[in-house]
């Protein structure tokens, strides 16, 4: 049985594919629509957004589906360096990459999206900052954390990197390394305190919405059920990218972590499924869920993200192929719940409907494209993906063989 | 019943904030949901009374309102007459038919900023794109602050700011109560200006309202539940509605007496001081500094024994 230890590079494989030149493909494309967008405007025939559906597929999606997904470095770290789970900092690189890449992605689609993004300089002034708007604490509190905690802690495997490939730059990198050891415990309390704070308010933004948002999600804990919401999709996204890795580079999977990952997600998919019916209950609301017409929607998230939790909770739920089905639904179902107070439960007005344009669709997959192809360059580099130190120790000799003068193993400390 | 509420939230808040410091918030809520205080209007709140009863629908407003407010005539139906579907970045105000569908019963109606008292839009916007006059309680766009994002459009009950859709460097267009208009010297809005019935008054807000109820008295029966819409609507707006049909069939949701931003004061109490997440943040940091310690030993301690460098 394969312990998680260290985490390993992918090693071995070409690092340009076709599928690398397809995203790239996919990105040019995307950033050739962004710029005919921005001259042209969002008109009908650029996007499917209209007055009364003014936020689409852009903020839904690549803002609030996908920061929920990147939600592993705050929801996982925080069981991890907060909880103490020890089992669980073997996984935290995978976390902190897919957070950041979400993040990053999602801002920029943000700026996209806006139709005058360079009056967005006035974040940097606070007192010009409206304190009573949601979409302010989260153009605060998402910057702030992708540019600063997130990014400082995404930095130790580029550390790494430098010290081994470029040894005329180990010195300096050792010293950035150990400063930040110094100040580490402050940088992840604001890792994990600002997400808290920005993922609540998403879930704040749609109270002003009032009741043109279905009935069955508006609620004055909008907050807590999207950052809750947030946990678990942070936990389905990661154990997704471990096992894709195993399916793809046949990576070693270590089955009690995986195990406390599912109790986990269990855990949180339970409550959080848990508190929303005692929200309709207590709102006075339980009638809703059988007569009004959005209850099947309602219905088919819950289905779809309990279900697979229950599985998950089962023996059935350790077999790979079943948890990464599982998982997968469960993602789906969590991504839909996002979708549904500002898309699918949004009652805009009568007769107004919204379906993304063709443009959308691909601007949005090309930012998502951006995402994926950083991700692969950087497991492949970078010692990101967790692994065995029998692992390290054959990537060690692959790469000392492939490029002479490396040396991966028998490590000195520095005396500082 | 509002104590039940009450208890009710409090008990949620009590079983489900673990992560959020639950205690904090229980003790909290009641005392901040009495603390918010009640917004009024300004004392010299300007708005307009539209009486649908009066209204002829010839729509004489619509283009007084273009020429007041220099918008292009929004021609795009059959590229000749101004016949704009929906309020939109051409057209700040609007003339429109409810009609039933034998035709037994119809009414016209006028779409306009409502000019609330605590308005949506002004509380969604993130840096003061929208902004209240502290003394005439018109709201307006300042271009210089708008990012573009449309939060505005989402937090309106009345679908009112209209988001330029074509072109670069897109405006928020909606209805300022021609507050250029007047201050280049005009003595009134234009839609009230060119009204041939009267239908839409233009005055302060507390004039309106007495004019209103005292035609709901002088005529019992005429007015839809002999009621002033916009009086508490929505937590008040500045411009008020009378109508024979129900408000919902020309336009007007029912919102209840609470302002739409009033839904925030839960979410708003876990800001206040920002003591909460200046708490959280403290007993996070502490955690983690221990358990770093922690962890660090460790990390020395495997690598005597692998001979790997250690990774943080």
């Amino acid at each position: 049985m394969t312990r998680w230890e260290r985490s390993v590079p992918v090693y071995g494989v070409p690092v340009i594919t076709r599928g690398f030149w397809a995203l790239l493909a996919l990105i040019a494309v995307g950033l050739v629509l962004t710029a005919v967008r921005e001259v042209v405007g969002l008109g009908s025939n650029i996007s499917g957004m209209s007055d009364p559906f003014a936020w689409g597929l852009w903020k839904t999606f690549n803002v609030m589906v996908l920061t929920g997904l990147g939600s592993g470095g705050f929801a996982i770290g925080i069981a991890a360096w907060i909880f103490n789970n020890k089992k669980l900092h073997s996984v935290m690189r995978v976390a902190l990459l897919t957070s950041f890449l979400a993040y990053s992605t999602g801002l920029c689609m943000l700026g996209v999206d806006v139709g005058r993004p360079w009056n967005f300089y006035w974040v940097v002034m606070p007192w010009t900052w409206n304190l009573h708007s949601p979409l302010l604490e989260i153009a605060v509190c998402m910057s702030l954390y992708a540019t600063v905690p997130l990014l400082l802690e995404n930095l130790p495997p580029l550390f790494e990197y430098l010290i081994y490939e470029f040894p005329q730059w180990r010195g300096i990198a050792e010293a950035c390394e150990s400063a930040m050891k110094k100040v580490y415990p402050f940088i992840i309390g604001l890792a994990y305190i600002l997400p808290i704070m920005h993922q609540s308010s998403l879930g704040a933004l749609m109270i002003l919405g009032g009741n043109r948002v279905n009935t069955l999600w508006q609620t004055p804990f909008l907050p807590l059920i999207y950052v809750w919401a947030a946990a678990f999709l942070g936990y389905n996204c990661v154990v997704l990218c471990v096992l894709l890795a195993k399916l793809a580079w046949k990576r070693d999977v270590d089955p009690d972590v995986l195990a406390e990952l599912n109790k986990l997600t269990v855990w949180i998919v339970y409550s959080w499924t848990a508190f929303r019916f005692v929200d309709i209950l207590f709102r006075g609301k339980i009638a809703h869920l059988f007569t009004d017409p959005y209850a099947l929607l309602f219905w088919t998230e819950t289905a779809l993200i309990l279900g697979p939790a229950y599985i998950l909770s089962t023996e059935k739920g350790k077999k790979l192929s079943t948890m990464f089905m599982a998982h997968a639904v469960c993602a789906l179902g969590g991504m839909i719940y996002r979708f549904s107070p500002t898309t699918l439960a949004f009652h805009a007005k009568d007769g107004a409907t919204y379906f993304p344009s063709a443009i959308e669709f691909i601007v949005s997959i090309s930012f998502v494209a951006i995402a994926v192809l950083v991700y692969l360059l950087a497991v492949k580099k970078l010692a990101i993906l967790p692994g065995s130190n029998a692992e390290w120790l054959k990537m060690a000799k692959y790469e000392e063989q492939v490029k002479p003068g490396i040396q991966l193993t028998g490590y000195a400390p520095v005396e500082h | 019943m509002a104590m039940t509420r009450r208890e009710a939230f409090k008990n949620l808040a009590k079983g489900s904030l673990p992560l959020l410091a639950a205690g904090c918030v229980s003790t909290a809520l009641p005392e901040v949901a009495h603390a918010e205080e009640e917004k009024v209007a300004p004392q010299g709140a300007l708005g307009l009374l539209y009486d649908a009863t009066k209204c002829v629908g010839c729509k004489s407003c619509m283009v007084a309102c273009s020429q007041a407010n220099d918008l292009k005539p929004d021609t795009r139906t059959d590229g000749l007459h101004q016949a704009p579907p929906a309020l939109n970045y051409f057209t700040k105000n609007i003339i429109k038919l409810y009609r039933t569908a034998d035709g037994s019963d119809h009414s016209y109606f006028k779409q306009q900023c409502m000019h609330c008292i605590d308005p949506g839009c002004m509380n969604a916007c993130m840096f003061g794109g929208l902004r209240k006059d502290e003394e005439t309680g018109v709201v307006w766009w300042f271009g210089g602050k708008c990012v573009g994002c449309r939060y505005c459009e989402i937090a309106c009950p009345f679908h009112i700011p209209a988001f330029q859709w074509d072109g670069f460097n897109p405006k928020i267009v909606k209805c300022e109560l021609c507050r250029d208009h007047i201050a280049k010297g005009a003595k009134q809005p234009g839609c009230s200006e060119v009204c041939p019935t009267n239908a839409v008054i233009y005055g302060k807000r507390e004039d309106l309202l007495k004019e209103a109820k005292r035609r709901i008295a002088a005529a019992p029966g005429k007015y839809f539940e002999g009621k002033v819409y916009g009086e508490h609507d929505g937590g008040g707006t500045q411009v008020l509605y009378l109508s024979r049909v129900g408000f919902d069939k020309i336009g007007l949701p029912n919102l209840g007496e609470n302002s739409i931003p009033s839904g925030l004061k839960y979410s708003h109490m876990l800001y206040k001081w920002m003591a909460l997440p200046v708490a959280l943040y403290a007993g996070m940091v502490a955690f983690a500094g221990k358990n770093f310690k922690q962890h660090t030993h460790h990390l020395v301690d495997d690598q005597k024994k692998t001979g790997l460098r250690p990774q943080l």
